[in-house]
């Protein structure tokens, strides 16, 4: 444990939190008879191998450790994303990486937790999304990532994406790819309801949503009912700030703010007045919504294009891709919607090896650059951005448009201080409950964001944060 | 099956047979043809979802959505379904299916074991502590186990057995249901005469269990042994928390992961037909078990669920 | 938990002790089957009982994310019998057990004494196709119910619409756990059938032949002679049901995919304590619901062992 040539070192009070923590486990196994407390008692001090050496490693160090034989492990949902491994593994030969899908989404955090909890078995390298970042900053489950010269990277990203992995002077991880969102629509269908442009700003949104349903009888999109990303990423576009935290006890919760409550009512009429469908998303009947016409449009994130493109191989050519619509005419703003990022677990035997992974991944051109053309991730590192091979690219499933280019633009327009809270599991969980429940019953939504608001407020101080 | 086992399984049958035969034989039966017809149409219920599922198992992903779910419809897409099925993830699906045999065969084998011997004893000893013993056993039929989960998992952690076969195989080990049913088959099957006999000529209590009990107890093993079996074929939840190498999977969560891939897009959108013909693949081994052993299943049940 | 009355009553058969033998060799019996029940019973005690005291130990201590475990005594059971979502989720599971278990044992048992009476063609096969869908995962039970109840695609939507009848919209709040506990029966009508009718096949016939000859018909054969002999068997189908029901946990996981909006994270106690453990990180909170739903099965179970106890009694005092 610990040999990684100058570990930067976890602040012994940490430990000492973490035995802590782990008192009432002990003592039980003592209780509980000698098989058992040999089991217990093994796995009772989690990760924090630590070496005495603060500040940033040095070129030596980084140089021993990745011609050191190494082990490591990546968790990631990434499909095929072992091509890229095999970069980095033709690089650093010596360095021979386990890529495991564990599960995606919950059931990969969920997995994720219970090793840390356990002490054993966590990964080195983890595939985190933003949203989830500072629920395992919070346990001091991640790396600091700052000794191993990640700042470094920060003008390499796009401004917002890096504020996700380091809202402070840590960095967390590093950002993989993204979402800013956009509108994908039915070229065909808003045009038989006599529309020819995408609709600038939400009012005529809301115009062409009640022509598109007249003329053709397709919901101009669908507003997932379940599907808290979407909704979030509607506030993050509007300037709205519904989350914080300050990295130790205080969060702030404001989610029925009267702007997020302008945003729910907008929704609201459109639903009430049925002209906005409330399917549950990514399921067989949402599937065959877009393709069989029934939804006109959906406003997404950069990773639905070619997710689309899939689904409704028979709608090829129908359909266009534009920005948002506004709230004010020649407004250009957006909001995120997805997107993770490659974090190292403060448990990591091999830190450095680990960092160097998660940085070559998302950083090695040739590696960036097939996540974003082969896994269809959406990049935020401005090269690839900026590559004419990516942004170049013509899609024949949006009538040969640059789709990418257009997601590039938009980009730059996203908001760039959007925060979470370190409890974004529960914060989803309930959003199905208060918010998925009367979005589903078209019910009134800005009601419901009352509700959800004190579910949130009083869990929050249950667990001992000071609510701002 | 060993011969032991045919055995006695015939002399069982044959006790049973002939207090029946006369009641087959007796007044000649009337068939009634309006049960006749009510029944299978029960029976109907009973398979058209698999009927469903056979159907869709031939079915493309677009006929998937665009034809009848109750008949066949489109290309038949059966074979291109299968070969999808068995090449994702290179061939990761057989892979899940050997797991699943090799943890429920050793589950089931190992449970069937433990709980002859302590249901033997049950039945053929009287000691000090017996009557608690057998209550706690049956008592932990009602602990919900899906609550011990994260308790097991972290005590699993601790020995380091996460994410190994064995974190699957050894809770499987405990079948309190499988001890009470061999409790009263071991009571009923072997008589106390052949015991005492037995050892009377001087055999040691091991070898009588060895040698005179298990070999009476053929049926009552089978039963036991295809409970466990599709216990840990069917389990989701231990192996889900449990395991992490997608390599040590078993079929049922690696048919929920294809699904949620399916359903979340995952790269490719072919998958919706490849998880309906998992499924379908996957429920194939346990009918066929069943059917097979059905004579022996059905008469250790006979006597596990009459006798109190 | 040593309330199974039904199922521990000692059989008087069970080797009488043997007179008067010596004492050694008693004492090796001892034993002996100490040593039998001993792989067990290590089994038993490290997967079972170890973490079950590990988790009532958890379960006086609260974690928060803020400040880590302190010690709060029965607090988190205090909070558990005051939470609604708790209390929500143990009533439905309750009214499942009333509405859905009756329904899957009256068919068990219908099916049970048809196949029994010998009276259909094909009794054989009948028999198998009922029991299959018991060899069918829960994780694929649920996934084909799914896509059958499904409002656009789902052939009974199909059906009821080429017939005239609508969408039947089997995933709805109203329709929830109409729809599961249809996945429940079609999964273990055939189970507890097949446990009845092995019970049946196993009645001394001589106790037919009597009534046959006095001409008794075959509903009151079933009622009169065939329900009271394999009542223990219909006893422990019920306790299998109760514990299925309130422990419901595979069918709601699975379904609340397709209909997370309707399908809640405290739908079940048992789902719900997945959640607040998983989800929510509440782990102590968690295994304190857990002992609680342990302790509402021990205690239904108990109540329906002496209900059918006391029918006994008065039936017997009756004859």
């Amino acid at each position: 444990m610990g040999e990684g040539p100058g570990t930067p070192a976890p602040a012994s009070e940490k430990k000492e939190e973490k035995v802590m923590r782990n008192a009432p486990r002990t003592a039980l196994a003592l209780g509980v008879g000698a098989v058992t407390t040999a089991l217990l008692l093994s796995g009772c001090t989690p990760g924090g191998d630590s070496g005495d050496t603060t500040g940033p490693i040095t070129d030596e160090q980084r140089e021993e450790a990745l011609s050191t034989p190494t082990e490591l492990t990546f968790w990631t949902w990434v499909p095929d994303i072992e091509n890229e491994v095999a970069l980095f593994e033709e690089a650093y030969p010596e360095i021979d990486v386990t890529v495991e899908n564990v599960g995606q989404g919950l059931v990969h955090y969920q997995k994720l937790r219970s090793a840390i909890e356990a002490g054993e078995g966590a990964p080195d390298v983890a595939q985190v999304e933003y949203q989830y970042i500072p629920s395992f900053v919070l346990p001091e489950s991640l790396l600091d990532l700052t000794p191993y010269g990640a700042d470094d990277l920060a003008d390499g990203y796009v401004g917002w994406a890096w504020n996700q992995v380091s809202p402070g002077d840590e960095v967390w991880a590093i950002p993989q790819d993204v979402g800013p969102m956009g509108n994908l629509y039915r070229e065909d269908i808003l045009a038989a309801a006599g529309i020819t442009e995408p609709p600038a700003t939400y009012d005529d949104y809301a115009v062409a949503a009640k022509a598109v349903k007249d003329a053709t009888g397709s919901y101009i999109s669908n507003l997932g009912a379940t599907q808290a990303g979407q909704m979030i990423g509607f506030f993050w576009q509007a300037g709205i700030k519904p989350f914080g935290y300050d990295g130790s006890e205080t969060v702030k919760i404001d989610v029925n703010s009267a702007e997020a409550k302008e945003v729910a009512t907008y929704w609201t009429e459109l639903i009430q007045a049925d002209l906005i469908s409330t399917d549950v998303d990514f399921n067989d009947t949402w599937y065959q919504g877009l393709a069989n016409g029934k939804y006109a449009g959906w406003l997404t994130a950069a990773w639905a294009p070619v997710f689309l493109q899939g689904t409704a191989e028979s709608t090829s050519g129908l359909w266009r891709a534009a920005p948002l619509p506004q709230w004010s005419a020649g407004e250009e703003v957006s909001g995120n919607w997805g997107g993770s990022s490659d974090a190292v677990l403060a448990s990591s035997e091999n830190p450095i090896a680990a960092y160097e992974l998660a940085k070559f991944i998302n950083n090695d051109e040739e590696s960036a650059m097939m996540l974003a053309t082969e896994q269809f991730l959406y990049p935020p590192q401005v090269s690839v951005l900026e590559d004419p091979t990516f942004v170049d690219q013509q899609s024949e499933f949006y009538g040969g448009q640059e789709v990418n280019k257009l997601f590039a633009e938009i980009s730059t327009t996203v908001d760039t201080d959007f925060e979470w809270v370190p409890f974004m599991d529960y914060v989803y969980s309930t959003y199905e409950e208060t918010m998925g429940t009367v979005i589903a019953d078209k019910g009134d939504i800005a009601a419901a964001l009352d509700v959800w608001q004190d579910e949130l407020v009083k869990y929050a101080e249950d667990q001992g944060f000071t609510v701002e | 099956m060993t011969s032991t086992e045919t055995r006695a399984a015939v002399t069982i049958g044959d006790a049973t047979g002939s207090r029946r035969a006369a009641r087959h034989f007796a007044p000649e039966r009337r068939r009634s043809t309006l049960l006749t017809v009510l029944l299978w149409l029960c029976v109907l219920y009973f398979v058209l979802p698999l009927w469903w599922l056979l159907v869709s198992s031939t079915k493309d992903n677009a006929a998937l959505f665009t034809t009848f779910g109750l008949w066949f419809g489109g290309d038949f897409s059966l074979w291109e379904n299968l070969q999808t099925l068995f090449s994702v993830r290179d061939g990761i699906f057989t892979r899940w299916l050997v797991n699943t045999f090799v943890y429920s065969i050793s589950a089931a084998v190992g449970a069937t074991l433990l709980s002859t011997m302590a249901g033997y004893a049950f039945a053929k000893y009287e000691f000090p502590g017996k009557r608690a013993l057998f209550s706690a056993t049956l008592g932990a039929i009602m602990i919900p186990l899906t609550a011990l989960a994260l308790p097991t998992y972290l005590l699993f952690s601790s020995a380091g057995l996460t994410d190994t076969p064995w974190a699957v195989i050894v809770p499987s080990l405990v079948s309190p249901f499988g001890v009470y049913l061999m409790r009263v088959y071991s009571a009923d099957a072997i008589p106390d005469g052949l015991i005492e006999a037995a050892r009377v000529d001087g055999a040691g209590e091991f070898r009588i269990f060895w040698q005179v009990g298990l070999r009476l107890l053929g049926p009552g093993l089978v039963t036991v042994f295809l409970f466990s079996l599709v216990a840990t074929w069917n389990n989701y939840f231990l192996p889900l928390i449990m395991l992490n190498s997608s390599d040590l999977y078993p079929i049922t969560v690696g048919l929920a992961q294809l699904q949620s891939a399916a359903s979340q897009g995952g790269g490719s959108q072919a998958l919706f037909s490849t998880v309906i013909t998992g499924s379908l693949v996957s429920i194939v081994p346990l009918v066929l078990a069943f059917l097979f052993l059905q004579r022996y299943w059905q008469s250790g049940l006979a006597t596990g669920s009459v006798k109190e | 938990m040593s309330n199974s009355p039904a199922l521990t009553v000692e059989r008087p058969s069970a080797a009488p002790p043997p007179k008067r033998r010596a004492s050694t060799t008693k004492r090796k019996q001892h034993l002996a089957a100490y040593l039998f029940l001993l792989p067990f019973f290590v089994v038993f005690i490290t997967m079972l009982v170890v973490p079950l005291v590990y988790s009532g130990y958890l379960s006086l201590f609260e974690s928060k994310l803020i400040g880590g475990e302190v010690f709060t005594g029965l607090g988190n059971y205090v909070r558990a019998i005051t939470d609604p979502l708790f209390l929500e989720g143990l009533g439905r599971v309750g009214l499942f057990f009333i509405v859905q278990v009756p329904i899957m044992l009256g068919l068990a048992l219908f099916f049970a004494l048809a196949l029994d009476s010998f009276r259909a063609r094909g009794s054989k096969a009948i028999r198998l196709l009922i029991y299959m869908p018991y060899a069918v995962p829960a994780v694929v039970a649920t996934l084909m119910w799914g896509y059958l109840y499904g409002p656009d695609f789902g052939p009974i939507a199909q059906i009821s619409r080429a017939v005239g009848l609508g969408t039947p919209d089997f995933l709805s709040a109203e329709n929830m756990l109409g729809s599961m506990m249809n996945i429940v029966t079609w999964e273990f009508v055939g189970y507890n059938m097949i446990i009845m009718y092995a019970a049946l096949r196993s009645i001394p016939t001589e106790l037919y032949e009597a009534a046959e000859i006095d001409g008794a018909g075959q509903f009151r054969l079933a009622w009169s002679i065939k329900i009271p002999a394999i009542r223990p068997a219909i006893l422990l189908t019920i306790i299998f049901s109760v514990i299925g029901s309130f422990q419901l946990f595979a069918e709601p996981s699975l379904l609340s995919i397709i209909a997370p909006n309707v399908v809640i994270n405290s739908y079940t106690p048992n789902f719900y304590a997945y959640n607040l453990a998983f989800v929510n990180q509440e782990l102590n909170y968690a295994a304190s619901i857990a002992f609680l739903l342990g302790i509402v099965i021990a205690v239904v179970s108990y109540i329906v062992q002496l209900g059918a106890q006391r029918r006994e009694r008065r039936e017997r005092g009756l004859s």
